[in-house]
């Protein structure tokens, strides 16, 4: 999100706080979410994605809210309305061609209306199909939950991603030589599909509260935490969106606080270690440790205030029309050890995999008893954080950084459990330098990590980490 | 239902309509991506073109990486047909600026070659 689409977030989620009241606010947030998706969606070199993608993330999210909720739902007043926002901001987004000279909602010209009216013919087909083929067979769920993954993973997979660019590509006769991996940027897609997933999920387990189309669709495609998140739970999110709300002078306090701070770290603070952050030319330009550390460091705050820059923000805006955001950093470069470290770091990412994967896959592993408790740990503690690794991007170099933590979080709790029955420290200045010393420790073992993370290749990562220490 | 759909199916048959009768639509094809190249947009560019030019097109917008570049009195119009081609002039100049010099491209010098491709008009050549 560039300044402009934050200042235009931040103006529209004003208004709608000051005047928008009940149903209105919530028909509103839904229409201006549907919106930015197309405006927020960065441009595509192949014509008119830049149009198909958020049309293609609107119709999951209604194919989805389809399958999830009861039957005959759709029938209802609010959730025709809901229909008709969504269908008519496609529709709107689209006619811009014929209104506008330039592209205006979009970064290139969207296709002709007679496609878009196509795709719309398909899709009321796929939902329908969808849709009756759930009531009577549970897999369908299943089969949603898999296509999602599937679409997540060709994404982070520059392999997989340059390959469906190539095919996209040649049915389109474009010359293949020019296809990219970064062709199918697909916004905000990460958070999407968890969302997606999540309701999936709980409507299996039957947990999925009712939610009407409006309140789902404006949970997935919320403007404020459409391309950095957080990872908001929909009932809480609807529960927000259903509660009366009036816009205060204290609130407004509050949100703008938090999104002043929000633009300097991003803005101010992130942008300017940008500039020395670790990088791929300096990984191979720089020899001394010396400086090697110091482009760490610099890469280890660009991240992190960065990410928690885009949160401050996204939870000021939503503020602003009454959504109480989850937080999703809670100063986790100051944590005395790594289990604290990630539930301080990213937090609805990891409770997400804790919710969704960590305790599912302990339920299942804890059935071969004959197994050591300590392989479990370990088997639990890897996989879920190369799940993390690989929701960041499908390259070895994401799985190193997820095995680094992995390993990370199963060390620290074994010794955990050795000096708990150990060592005993009454001595408060013992403890003091003890905590400091864990800051430290755990602080400088995340850095470390960030050196997979912040590189493309294994070669050069592990090339940094001996410059790092003077071995190379 | 019925009614939204009846309605959004005129718009088409009249929106459609227009579009296609726009006589212009090749010289503002040609405008677009005249925009696009001045403003070194390599996402927007290749839209803009068909499939054979697009490499020509993004050797052109490389050309420009190390200037400043904006379009001064740009107007294009069709001007006649060749094959499949429409075939569009432009009045008005590429400028270049480096080290605060300027230097004026001639569009007029230029005759563009555009083609109709899934009712899209792209830029396809230039003579």
């Amino acid at each position: 999100m560039g300044l402009n689409q934050i200042g235009a977030s931040i103006l529209t989620a004003l208004l709608v706080g000051l005047w928008m009241r009940g149903a209105a606010r919530g028909v509103f947030l839904l229409a201006f979410s549907a919106l930015a998706l197309f405006w927020f969606q960065p441009a595509i070199p192949l014509r008119s994605f830049d149009f198909w993608i958020p049309s293609l993330s609107i119709f999951l999210v209604v194919i989805v809210w389809f399958i999830t909720s009861t039957a005959g739902a759709w029938k209802s007043r609010q959730n025709i309305i809901g229909l008709a926002v969504i269908i008519g901001i496609v529709a709107l987004v689209d006619l811009t061609r014929y209104i506008f000279p330039d592209p205006t909602l979009t970064s290139t010209t969207p296709p002709r209306l007679i496609v878009v009216i196509g795709f719309f013919a398909l899709a009321t087909f796929a939902i329908a199909a969808s849709t009756v083929l759930s009531r009577r067979f549970a897999f369908t769920l299943i089969l949603v939950i898999i296509l999602l993954v599937a679409i997540l993973l060709i994404l982070k997979s520059p392999n997989l991603s340059l390959q469906l660019s190539v095919f996209f590509r040649s049915l389109t006769n474009r010359p293949l030589d020019t296809a990219s991996a970064l062709d199918l940027r697909w916004l905000g897609f990460s958070y999407i599909s968890f969302r997606l997933i999540h309701v999936l999920r709980d409507k299996q387990t039957g947990r999925l509260p009712e939610l009407s189309l409006p309140e789902f669709a404006t949970y997935v495609v919320f403007f404020p935490s459409l391309s950095a998140g957080p990872i908001d739970r929909a009932e809480r999110f609807a529960g927000d969106l259903r509660a009366e709300f009036r816009l205060t002078q204290d609130e407004t306090l509050l949100a703008g606080q938090r999104i002043v701070v929000g633009l300097f770290k991003k803005f101010v603070i992130a942008d300017t270690l940008a500039l020395v952050a670790l990088n791929d030319s300096l990984a191979a330009q720089v020899h001394t440790p010396g400086w090697m550390w110091f482009h760490l460091y610099a890469y280890a705050f660009q991240i992190y205030f960065d990410f928690s820059g885009y949160t401050d923000i996204a939870i000021g805006v939503a503020r602003l029309v009454g959504v109480k955001l989850p937080e999703n950093f809670t100063s986790p470069y100051t944590k005395p050890n790594l289990a604290q470290f990630w539930n301080s770091w990213h937090i609805t990412l990891t409770q997400w995999i804790r919710a969704y994967f960590f305790n599912p896959f302990n339920r299942w592993i804890r059935g071969y008893k004959s197994l050591p408790a300590w392989t479990m740990l370990l088997a639990g503690q890897l996989a879920t954080m190369l799940i993390i690794g690989l929701w960041h991007g499908v390259t070895i170099n994401f799985i190193f950084w997820g095995a680094w933590h992995g390993l990370g979080l199963f060390l620290q709790n074994r010794w955990s459990d050795f000096a708990k029955a150990r060592i005993a420290v009454t001595n408060p200045r013992i403890q003091t330098a003890l905590h400091i010393g864990g800051v430290l420790l755990t602080f400088h073992f995340v850095a470390l990590g960030w050196v997979f993370f912040a590189l493309s290749a294994p070669a050069l990562s592990f090339e940094v980490l001996m410059k790092l220490f003077g071995i190379h | 239902m019925r009614k939204v759909l009846f309605i959004l199916l005129l718009a088409n048959i009249l929106l459609t309509a227009c579009a296609s009768s726009a006589s212009d639509a090749p010289a503002k094809a040609v405008e677009e991506y005249l925009n696009a190249l001045v403003a070194k947009d390599a996402a927007r560019l290749p839209t803009l073109v068909c499939g054979d030019w697009e490499e020509d097109a993004l050797i052109e917008l490389d050309s420009l990486q190390a200037v400043n570049a904006r379009l001064e009195n740009v107007a294009c119009s069709q001007t006649g047909t060749e094959g499949n081609f429409a075939l569009v002039d432009c009045a008005g100049s590429i400028v270049l600026t480096y080290n605060n010099e300027d230097q004026n491209l001639d569009l007029a010098l230029v005759t563009y070659q555009v083609v109709e491709e899934s009712g899209e008009w792209l830029v396809c050549g230039k003579q």
